[in-house]
């Protein structure tokens, strides 16, 4: 069956992409928003084994009505555990968990994510909410995914200023000498996957549905075209949007 | 055993001072909003404010101009949006912040619970560092030469946290989302908890493990149902996410805010104006809402 992309909203169609990405892994660390949803979808289709990991300390979450902090009702409420966010914090730390979605309100060629501020830090333009648990993610998780809906305003050459770090060949130069693993390898937005390179971003695959015009539409890095051809995901995935359609 | 039930004024008033730096507990669950509020209603001045996550309780005791500083991992309206008042006090630089992140404040907290000026962590050591924590430094490990940065210890004066159940001694009984609030709690000098429901010492040795916080810890006790408004208590109310969305609004403008809070603090003299603010509609749909009272499980 041929699935029309277009008929789904820029963020279903980032979940339903980085949902696929989360085969295979069995502990997500989540955040809420996107992250959450694309996890959620993950878990109802195509990784069942998956274990949702929110850093209020809720595991095995599966909020199925909207949450609005990571330490609401609907995370708490069906978990398989709650623990303290010292804990969480430390399995992550220490490895434990597989994979992190993470998003953010700028993004760069080096996948260094801002949730700081715009503009100058101290005299920003918008002062916006800080790292929360964002920074220790993007420092510590084995493998970082991305997620960003396509608003060009959102991707610079150089963020405003580098909350969660990102990764490259300076940056992960830095990260083996510290024992970090080595940051974002994927981003997903709501037409494209992206993977990291030494460079930085390269358009790896186009969600079937879209052209590459559009998918690198106002996006200020150089970009080529995908590496891979166009992104097509399992049809469970779609099935099960919904059930996370809140 | 000595009886720490107390009044919230005289809590406040007897263990607070200007200047303290106070940790709050409450991640997303058990914001101890009516127990903070009393040190608006008292004006307790040059506060330090601490924890990892925040939401709208630190705008609001931003915008009641009782914080001089605020030591954070994050502060804003979960999902909503930003915190307004700490934007504004952070543009016009009427508050000084510690911007860390959430892992580092509650490893900060655990330094102090644990009696160590530090612990050695792998974060904060790449990415942009914000100048107000550029005191942070670096250590070797002895044994393995890694590299690490010295989370160091952050020892509140006291806490404000709270709670489901205690008894009159202080025993405090805690279950579903904690986040940092234990950690916090037992990181501080003084414990002030106000809880949903003060119950016998018997029941509370009937499942000692639901015990977080021992008594001699504890400096005062508030029985304050619906204290924890418009947060969440698990098995008593769910969280009045539309309250959370509508300060959005309200705290965009400074002028709607001083209503807000003339009305839901100034004005809430007691817990049973609060509880009459919140109505009686409301309170029947958050006992009814996921976690409440009649859908526990």
């Amino acid at each position: 069956m041929k699935i029309d992309y277009t008929e789904y909203s820029p963020n279903q169609r980032i979940a339903i992409i980085a949902a696929s990405e989360l085969v295979g892994y069995k502990s997500c660390f989540v955040g809420i928003g996107i992250p959450s949803d694309a996890a959620c979808l993950a878990k109802l289709s195509v990784e069942p084994e998956l274990n949702l990991i929110y850093e209020s300390g809720a595991i095995g979450a599966l909020p199925l009505s909207k949450s609005y902090s990571t330490g609401s009702p609907s995370i708490a409420h069906g978990a398989d555990m709650i623990t303290d966010s010292l804990s969480v914090f430390s399995d992550l730390q220490a490895g434990r968990i597989d994979v992190g979605l993470l998003s953010a309100a700028q993004i760069d060629k080096f996948g260094n994510l801002n949730s700081t501020v715009i503009g100058d830090y101290d005299e920003p333009k918008i002062r916006m909410v800080g790292s929360g648990g964002a920074h220790d993610i993007a420092c510590l998780i084995p493998n970082l995914i991305v997620l960003m809906p396509h608003d060009p305003r959102r991707f610079v050459d150089t963020v405003d200023f580098a909350t969660s770090p990102g990764s490259g060949r300076d940056i992960k130069k830095i990260r083996d000498q510290l024992n970090l693993p080595e940051g974002p390898s994927i981003l997903i937005t709501d037409k494209a996957k992206f993977i990291m390179s030494d460079e930085g971003w390269l358009l790896h695959s186009i969600l079937d549905s879209f052209t590459f015009a559009q998918a690198t539409e106002g996006l200020p890095w150089s970009l080529k075209p995908p590496i891979s051809g166009p992104i097509e995901t399992d049809p469970a995935i779609i099935s099960a949007l919904a059930q996370i359609n809140y | 055993m000595i009886d720490k039930t107390s009044t919230v004024q005289d809590a406040i008033k007897n263990n607070v001072n200007a200047g303290d730096n106070i940790f709050i507990g409450g991640f997303g669950h058990l914001i101890p909003f009516y127990l903070s509020h009393e040190l608006i209603r008292q004006k307790i001045l040059d506060l330090t404010i601490c924890r990892s996550g925040a939401d709208i309780l630190f705008d609001q005791l931003i915008a009641s101009e009782i914080v001089k500083k605020v030591i954070f991992g994050y502060v804003g309206n979960p999902t909503v949006g930003l915190s307004h008042s700490f934007s504004r006090a952070y543009k016009k630089k009427s508050i000084e912040i510690e911007e860390w992140t959430n892992q580092s404040i509650i490893m900060r907290l655990h330094a102090a619970r644990m009696g160590v000026s530090f612990i050695p962590s792998k974060i904060l050591q790449i990415g942009d560092k914000p100048s107000n924590i550029s005191h942070l430094k670096q250590v070797t490990c002895p044994y393995t030469d890694h590299k690490f940065s010295a989370i160091p210890a952050l020892k509140p004066d006291i806490a404000l946290i709270h709670a489901q159940c205690a008894d009159k001694y202080g025993n405090i009984q805690m279950w579903g989302i904690d986040g940092d609030t234990v950690e916090g709690a037992l990181a501080s000098d003084k414990i002030i908890v106000s809880v949903e429901k003060i119950i016998s010492n018997s029941k509370i040795k009937e499942a000692p493990e639901k015990t977080v916080i021992p008594s001699h810890r504890v400096s005062n006790i508030i029985e304050l149902p619906w204290g924890a408004y418009p947060s969440y208590v698990s098995g008593f109310y769910s969280r009045d996410d539309d309250h959370y969305i509508e300060y959005d609004t309200t705290s965009r403008d400074e002028d709607k805010l001083s209503s807000y809070l003339k009305n839901w603090v100034h004005d809430a003299r007691n817990i049973q104006e609060y509880k009459k603010l919140i109505g009686s509609t409301k309170i029947k749909e958050l006992e009814e809402g996921l976690c409440g009272v009649k859908n526990e499980d």
